[in-house]
């Protein structure tokens, strides 16, 4: 069970971790903290330990006494620099779980092109090339002639 | 389980051994195939759930060490720059395979000659040509006709879309004056013998369930079991048994999915197992006969290793590419550099392969088959924003050369859960290679500059993709000379007469294309030089 402070904590490491877009089109992965927490559950096929590795991550920044929660986000992203050297493997783990779980929300999908439903079985519309575009795309290929080795004649085309 | 002796026990349901029992239906023999895995119909692929990419990284990850299924093995690859990727189950890989289906070339069969290096195969072109368009039928292949990168010849159907994409990239080419042609690959590009046509989901690689894809399970699988080829699955061959008076092979023990060991006989066994899995199982098989290893007199089974060293260079364009949509590393091919070059620093040559697909979890997390994540912070809001929408790419395929110091062996330690060795893999790209990479990378920019990318995305490091070991050549190899190789120019092995290797493990050297069209070209062929030599098959 997450208490509020580690959530208010984590909300913050995963917004730094992958920021809201300036004109708020696109959100940041801290809203989405309490999925993050649910996919943790369900992540060790993905990664060892993963709450583990959660959890050592929020105690590194923590430590000192410092409150993570009252910091700049510049000061908030150098503290996770030193993260990112001092505790490398919890570091990459988290950073890792957390695009996961941000890029496979159906949510998220649409504001890169992707369809928000799964992609089986409508796929994409991807109309076929007509016969003349690919004949005007083709032809300065065919005018060069062939392009591959006789191999009973030896080297030379 | 009926435990009586059979004519033929193929061991691997994959792109080979599915061929190899089509080629042998029509001898009216009882064909047994067993197979480690289990089948796998669409429904249990991933690609419809919401969450379906996260597959990628657990469950239906290409990586055995990862995946971990109950019928995977593990692979030793602590000696390695490249980890071996498959699929164990009805299809092997070509369930999770790309589907991109490049011919060898006339010059691939005859490198020495050529070239001065590696070794002819025994056979050539020419007598694989039948066997290339034969398999092509029965799998359903798309492209354009008229490649004049190749000897004539023309897919069945018309190519699948390039799109955005590889149009931008077919024009950067013709700027230039170099070759590139819309790719041949196994994926349906209208509706087609029964089975529905592509839908560009782009994930080629969790199974396709639309079966469009021509993964050994779509297409020859229903036709054998139909046939009545039995396929008994969840059974893995510990060991192939020898007559100790005869020096034939016996049949097999294997491993049923409780871990109980049974003994199958059989009057001729084929190995379908390709570049890793074959000469694991010939190396576990020991006995007085061959205390090296079956069928290893020669000292040449699991050397000779070959996959396809790979580097990407991306170009970011003004417009969007939309590289999520259409098949996965499927649009055009380059084969510009593909043939030697007096002029070059090293011998044979790549391809240029465009890729499509990468969706945002794969670019974040570092590309695909790639574990190097794209930085956090600010800079991942702009390169999420401002570069990877705009993105296209070209992997450099290169062809890499046999060398005996590249060797799959068994471990000393790990096992599978059958308590089997693990393969271990002794693997660095040699200088050839690095040579062809270096001048592909440069090249790669080039073609992505005329194309009109407006900025260039490339490592200049050495390293190559960690998890590109999808093409396992050379482990095996055939030839006329028993003291350099495993089987001869049908695929019989030249130390036991009724066995019989039909997969990548046969090949002499790798071509700079993917190889699944001709691992099943050569198991058609071989499966006609045994009806072909059915009198006398064992003399």
């Amino acid at each position: 069970m997450w208490s509020a402070k580690e959530t208010d904590l984590l909300r913050l490491v995963l917004d730094a971790l992958i920021p809201p877009s300036n004109d708020g089109r696109v959100p940041g992965a801290g809203a989405d903290v309490a999925g993050f927490i649910g996919f943790l559950a369900t992540a060790g096929g993905y990664a060892h330990d993963p709450n583990g590795c959660v959890l050592r991550l929020l105690d590194f920044l923590a430590r000192d006494s410092v409150d993570f929660t009252a910091l700049t986000p510049p000061a908030r992203a150098a503290l996770l620099r030193r993260a990112e050297q001092e505790r490398s493997a919890d570091f990459a783990t988290v950073l890792r779980l957390t695009y996961m779980r941000y890029y496979s929300r159906p949510q998220i999908r649409p504001l890169f092109g992707l369809s928000a439903r799964p992609v089986h079985p409508d796929g994409y519309p991807v109309p076929h090339e007509d016969e003349a575009l690919m004949r005007e795309l083709t032809e300065p290929v065919r005018q060069r002639g062939a392009h591959y080795r006789e191999a009973a004649e030896g080297a030379g085309r | 389980m009926n435990a009586d002796a059979v004519d033929v026990l193929i061991i691997g349901a994959g792109a080979s051994g599915a061929a190899i029992a089509w080629s042998l239906l029509e001898m009216r023999m009882r064909i047994l195939c067993l197979e480690q895995g289990a089948h796998m119909d669409d429904r249990q692929f991933p690609s419809r759930r919401d969450d379906y990419e996260l597959a990628r990284y657990g469950e239906f990850s290409n990586d055995p060490n990862i995946r971990r299924r109950t019928q995977d093995y593990p692979i030793n690859v602590d000696d390695s720059c490249i980890t071996p990727v498959n699929w164990n189950g009805v299809g092997g890989s070509t369930i999770n395979f790309l589907a991109h289906w490049p011919r060898m070339k006339p010059s691939d069969f005859r490198a020495r000659t050529l070239d001065g290096v590696a070794d002819d195969w025994p056979l050539d072109y020419a007598a694989l040509e039948p066997f290339y368009a034969m398999n092509d039928r029965n799998v359903g292949v798309s492209g354009l006709g008229g490649n004049p990168a190749y000897p004539p010849y023309k897919p069945e159907l018309p190519p699948i879309p390039i799109g955005r994409l590889g149009q931008t990239l077919a024009r950067g080419f013709n700027r230039l004056g170099w070759h590139w042609w819309p790719s041949d690959v196994a994926i349906l590009s209208r509706d087609h013998d029964g089975r529905q046509k592509c839908v560009n989901a782009g994930t080629c690689d969790l199974g396709c369930a639309a079966g469009a894809k021509g993964g050994a399970n779509f297409t020859y699988w229903p036709i054998l079991e139909g046939a009545g080829v039995e396929l008994r699955t969840e059974c893995r061959v510990r060991e192939i048994l020898v007559n100790q008076a005869t020096g034939l092979a016996g049949g097999v023990l294997y491993h049923d999915a409780e871990g109980r060991l049974h003994e199958q006989k059989a009057e001729l066994v084929i190995v379908a197992c390709n570049g890793v899995g074959t000469p694991r199982l010939l190396l576990h098989s020991k006995s007085n006969l061959f205390p090296d290893g079956l069928a290893n007199r020669s000292g040449k089974v699991g050397k000779n290793l070959m996959f396809h060293p790979l580097i990407g260079v991306s170009g970011v364009f003004d417009e969007p590419m939309k590289g999520h949509e259409g098949p996965m590393a499927c649009s055009i091919l380059s084969q510009e550099f593909y043939e030697t070059d007096a002029k070059r620093d090293f011998l044979r040559g790549y391809g240029l392969h465009s890729g499509r697909s990468t969706t945002p979890m794969t670019y974040a997390l570092g590309g695909y088959g790639i574990d190097n994540p794209i930085p956090w912070g600010a800079e991942h809001r702009h390169i999420m924003d401002d570069v990877y929408p705009f993105l296209a790419g070209l992997t450099v395929v290169s062809e890499d050369l046999p060398e005996e110091c590249n060797r799959v062996t068994l471990d000393a330690e790990m096992t599978d859960s059958d308590g089997i060795p693990a393969p271990k893999i002794h693997y660095r790209v040699g200088d050839n290679s690095r040579a062809m990479l270096k001048h592909g990378r440069e090249r790669a920019k080039e073609a992505l500059l005329a194309a009109g990318a407006r900025k260039i995305l490339s490592s200049d490091d050495d390293k190559v993709w960690w998890r590109a070991g999808w093409h396992q050549m050379g482990t095996c190899r055939m030839g006329n000379d028993p003291e350099t190789s495993v089987v001869n120019g049908w695929g019989r092995s030249h130390d036991v007469k009724n066995l019989f290797i039909v997969d990548g493990s046969l090949f002499v050297t790798s071509g700079a294309v993917n190889p699944t069209s001709t691992i099943q070209a050569l198991a058609l062929y071989i499966g006609d030089s045994i009806k072909n030599n059915a009198g006398n098959l064992f003399d």
